[in-house]
Formats: structure tokens, sequence, C-alpha cells
């Protein structure tokens, strides 16, 4: 089965990559960090052999190296250590945490896909018409501005300034409403915002890269060819340009997956959104090397698994692909 | 006589480009008769394959500016684009020049082979294909069941070219234009390739146009030839005629630039000397002057009309017209 050995292969390749983000993230922290022991070295009252005692409790009197393989024996048996700032265990953080990120992320890809590709092809239909310079100039602005910035404009606006003249407003923090919240409205309103500054940059990157895709697919000579049978223009564009047309954009989605993390992390801050690239970045600050550890192997896990599946889909839409 | 299956009047297609307007189709006129086949011949960019992309309608982003295409009593360029649709891949078919490109990479043979009777007949998915697929098989396509469910890239170019001309003929089509259906293709396939047309024609009775650059294909496939330069017919007739006593220089010319297996080995090739004209800056008077070596006066300053020259042949050219023969170097 030659898919069978494309998954062998692909596994093995990922257990290196897993191995190689990993490592390279402990080593950031163990070099940046100096001294400091997670969350207790401002304490006063603790004295430098209690802070001795500690960095052996916590395994960081030894080298990084030994650290890091203790780590991955843990992994390895399904154990991810406790926090060293709130000794609950990182699984659990995790676990809490990873659902609100999926939403999150997956409604960003779906919106975004949803619109890039009407968008792409009307602007490769109508090049150089009012509507694909108007697209044109959104879809600029919406890489050029910071995720950030828009995310905060969009709380002035929709929160703050519609609270205060006394219209409905948005939640501008959270998943849900900590009181009588957490029902499917609730959690609606509360994606709102952070999906649409997520998606709005996949809108621009991927309706401009479907439309110069569909512009150089709608040149083939197989669209020729089904224009020459006499079909409608609209079977023409969807029904032979668009499949060929989304062929790359997988390989694109696929890429950009990494981007999907450390983008949901500026966005999941700005709006206190509770996912795990809030999570990471929070205990980053704290040198929490086990949440850390943790979410960075998730994280990577998320990544390779999304590659694979673009790879897999990749090979259902264009035939001339095969595994092997 | 009869009338003609399509007739086309004084076309004229323009290109515009930023360096001003492109005369591809500069007035073509002729006749394709039913069951006939009808050679179109001249050098790249001489305005055959947009002739016949008009003749579709399909010449974008060229416009069709002047002339009419007349089909079973309508004019082509005057009905509407869902009237035209219905002619397109039901009474007109037509196949391209490189059959690598020409076939929809991510959709299986039969499906693409079978979607004309689809758009066209109202044949559902099942029916479609299996009329595909015995359309495979008369086109020579070894075990076409199996064959019909691969997809282009693992057909060969020969089996692709057999696949598109399969796919025009689902619909028995009056008309199949070909437009340099063999040049992408090996000699050897060439050759399997025409016998194929010819078999088309003789059996569907399609009246085919065959557009070539390749004056050998004309003389074995055709009875009648067009030959066109810079966007103009300068010279119609029989082939066998146009063969024997070429009347106008630049066909002259052309069959003189053919390598001949009877000739003095030590007889060089003459070429057609200078280059084919700038389409946007012709120069004045007959297009071909410049390379001509039978010019006049005349020729720099007077465009020159097909007109009546010999017994079968029309010829845009004062040199003929005035009763001078072609010969010598």
């Amino acid at each position: 089965m030659i898919l069978a050995k494309y998954l062998a292969r692909r596994f093995f390749a990922s257990v290196i990559v897993v191995l190689g983000v990993t490592l390279i993230t402990l080593l950031l922290m163990d070099r940046t960090r100096g001294t400091y022991v997670p969350g207790i070295d401002l304490n006063p009252s603790l004295r430098p052999e209690d802070i001795a005692r500690l960095r052996a409790n916590l395994g960081l009197d030894r080298p990084f190296y030994i650290w890091y393989l203790t780590w991955i024996w843990g992994v390895l048996h399904g154990d991810f250590g406790r926090s060293m700032i709130d000794g609950s265990t990182v699984m659990s953080h995790i676990l809490d945490r990873l659902p609100n990120t999926i939403e999150l992320t997956a409604t960003a890809i779906l919106v975004g896909i949803l619109i890039s590709i009407p968008v792409g092809v009307v602007s490769a239909l109508r090049r150089g018409s009012k509507t694909d310079h108007t697209l044109t100039v959104v879809s600029v602005a919406g890489f050029a501005v910071p995720q950030f910035w828009l995310g905060l404009m969009l709380i002035l606006i929709f929160s703050v300034t519609l609270e205060q003249h006394g219209l409905p407003w948005l939640p501008s923090s959270g998943a849900y409403s900590a009181y009588n919240g957490g029902d499917l409205l609730d959690r609606l309103l509360h994606l709102i915002m952070p999906a649409t500054v997520l998606s709005f940059f996949y809108v621009s990157t991927w309706s401009r890269f479907i439309r110069s895709s569909m512009l150089e697919v709608l040149s083939q000579d197989y669209i020729r060819t089904a224009r020459a049978k006499g079909m409608s223009e609209r079977r023409v564009v969807y029904l032979h340009g668009l499949r060929n047309a989304l062929i790359p954009l997988i390989t694109l989605i696929g890429l950009e997956l990494p981007g999907l993390v450390s983008g949901g992390l500026v966005v999941e801050v700005v709006f206190g959104w509770p996912g795990i690239g809030k999570l990471a970045f929070e205990r980053a600050l704290q040198y929490d090397y086990t949440t850390v550890m943790g979410v960075t192997f998730f994280a990577t896990m998320l990544v390779i698994a999304g590659n694979l599946l673009a790879d897999l889909l990749y090979g259902v839409l264009d035939p001339r692909i095969r595994y092997g | 006589m009869t009338q003609p299956l399509l007739e086309v009047q004084d076309l004229h297609t323009v290109f515009s480009t930023k360096e001003g307007q492109v005369k591809a189709v500069d007035g073509v006129s002729f006749e394709l008769n039913a069951g006939e086949t009808l050679g179109i011949v001249g050098e790249s960019g001489c305005g055959k394959s947009v002739t016949a992309m008009s003749i579709m309608r399909l010449q974008r982003p060229g416009r069709i500016v002047g002339g009419k295409v007349m089909f079973k009593g309508q004019d082509l360029t005057r009905i509407s684009e869902y009237e035209m649709r219905e002619i397109r891949g039901r009474e007109m078919a037509m196949i391209f020049q490189d059959p690598m490109t020409s076939l929809n990479p991510v959709y299986r043979v039969g499906w693409q082979v079978g979607e004309p009777t689809r758009l066209h007949n109202g044949w559902d998915a099942k029916k479609a294909f299996s009329s595909a697929v015995s359309m495979l098989g008369r086109v020579g396509i070894p075990s076409a069941a199996s064959r019909a469910r691969d997809y282009p890239h693992q057909f060969s170019g020969g089996m692709r070219q057999r696949a598109m001309i399969a796919m025009g003929l689902t619909t028995t089509p009056h008309v199949l234009i070909a437009d340099e259906p063999t040049t992408a293709l090996d000699v050897t396939i060439q050759a399997q390739i025409l016998d194929l047309l010819r078999h088309v024609n003789r059996e569907f009775g399609t009246a085919t146009i065959l557009i070539t650059h390749n004056l050998g294909v004309v003389a074995g496939m055709c009875q009648r030839l067009i030959v066109m330069y810079a966007g103009k017919i300068v010279e119609a007739g029989p082939t066998r005629d146009v063969f024997a006593h070429p009347k106008h220089p630049y066909t002259w010319s052309l069959l003189r630039s053919i390598p001949r297996l009877d000739a003095d080995i030590h007889e060089p090739l003459k070429p057609i000397e200078g280059l084919p004209p700038n389409l946007i800056d012709l120069p004045g008077g007959c297009s071909f002057h410049p390379r001509c070596a039978f010019r006049v006066d005349k020729c720099s300053h007077d465009v020159p009309a097909l007109l009546r020259v010999g017994e079968s042949q029309q010829a845009a050219c004062w040199v003929t017209q005035s009763g001078t023969e072609l010969k010598g170097a």
C-alpha cells in the first residue's frame, strides 16, 4: 500500500520536526533565563538554600539536555509534567485551552476560505475593473494593518463606543461571559471580533492568491476547450477553472499553518481569548518551562497534522499527484 | 451549386494593444461546403487561428468589427451569446494544436469527452460516459472502457489528440475546425491523426477546416486551400491547381521553400527573404511586396483585391492578375 508507506515516512519526518522544535524552544528559554527560577526567586522569605533545593526539585540544576531527555521520557509515557508556576498538570492546562484555540482558528480559516474564493474569482473575472481595484486596496490593507491594531480598533468601536451610546455592543474579551454565559449565542458573540481580525488577514492573502491563480488557469488551453464545447461562462469558471486554481491554494494554506498559531497568539492576547497561544505567551514570560514545552508540542502537532491534511487534500484535487 | 454550409464574408477581427490596433483578420471571405475539407495555410501570426476562433466567437480579447459568418441561415456574429453556445460543441467542434494542455488535467478523459452530450443533448452522466467510451473506441483508443477512466496525464500525446477528436464528434457536428492538430505531435503520430481526420470526414460527413502551416498536410488532406498572409487571403483555389500553378508570389515562395525528395541534393533550399510584417504597422499596398521577388511599382501603393486568376483560382496580386506567370528565381 503506497499511501501507508507514505504516511509512515511522513510520521518519521514528523518525529524529527517535533524533536527539533521542542529542543530549540527549550534552548531559547534556558539560554535567556539566567539563574531565574520561575515564580519563586523574588520571594524575600526564601533563603538561598531553599532556592537551590527548589531548583533541584524542578530539575533546573542539571544541564538542559538532561532536562530535555527527562521531558522526552515523560512525553513518551504521556506525562507532560506539572506547571512550574501553579503545580497543576500541563495536560489539564492544554485540554482547557485547546478547544478555544481550535474554535477560533477553525472559524477564521472557514470564513477566510468562504470569502476569499468568491472575492478572488470575481477579481480575476473583472480584472482591471473598479470592483477589482477596490478589492485590491482592501486586501493590501488586510495584510498591511497589524492585527493587534485592528483588534484594538474593533474593541474601541464595537465595544467601547457602542456601549457609551447605549447601543448593543460586542464583548471585548474572553470566549464566553463569566456570569450566566456559555450558551451558543454568548460564545458566538464573543467569537465575532477575534474571528474577524484573524480571517481578515486570511481573506486578504488568499483572495490575492486565488485571483492570480485563477487568471493563470483561465489562460490555459483547456479553458479554451471548455468554451469551445459551448458551456456557460459560469460553468467554465467554476467547474473547469476553479478546481485547478484551488490546487496551489491548498499548499499555501498548508504552508501558512505555522503562522496560524503565531497569528492566533496576537489575536488571543488582544481579545483575552483563553487559547493555547495566550497560554504560551503568558507562561513564556514566566519561564514556565513545562507548560511552554507542552504547548509547543501540541502546536507543532497541529501544524504537522494540518500540513499532512493539506497534502492529502492536494492528492484528492489533483489526480496527477501520487504518493510514493 | 448548392448553398455552402458555412460562409465567411469580409470578416474583420482586431486586437487593441498599447502600440495600436492589430488587424489580425482583415477582410477574409470564404465558403465551406458540406463534407469537404478546406485547408487554411500561412505562417505564424498570419491570422489563420484568429479566423477560426472568430467563427466560433472565441476570439477574445479580440473583437469582430465587421463582416458576417453565415451558418444555417443565421449570422453567427449577430446572434446572442446564449444562441452561440448552442452552436459551439453541438454544430461546430474545435480541436487544438497542443493536446497536452487542451484537456483539463483534473477530470477523467471519459467525463470530458462525454461533456458535450451532457451539455447539449441533456444526457445523464452514465449515458454520456458510455457514449464517450464508444466514441473513444471509434477514434482508435484501445480498451476504451478502462482508458476512459484515466486522467489526461495517463494518455500519450497522440491519444490525447484522439480524445479531443472524440470529444468533438460526440454531438455529430457539421463542422470540425482543427487548428494545427498535428503540429505538437511526433511525425508518425501526425500521420495517424491525419488518417483519423480523413476517416472522420468520410464516415461522419463532417466538413473540416484544417488550419496548418504545413503544406504537406494540406496536399494530402484538403480539396481546397486558402493561403493567408498578414490577416488577408492572398490565394485560394483547389489544392491541386494551387500546388501546380501558384498564382500568388507568397504561395509560390512557400512551395519553393519545401524540401523535395526528387530535387538535386546540392540545390539549396530557398527560404522566403525577410520577415513576416508587423501587423500594427503594415507596409502600404500589398503587405507582401517587401519580400516579393516579382513586385512592380504599383504593389507598394495599391492593395490588390482577391480576384479570379486562371481557371479555378483566386489571387490578390497585381502581377498575376495582369496575366504574368510566376517563374524563375
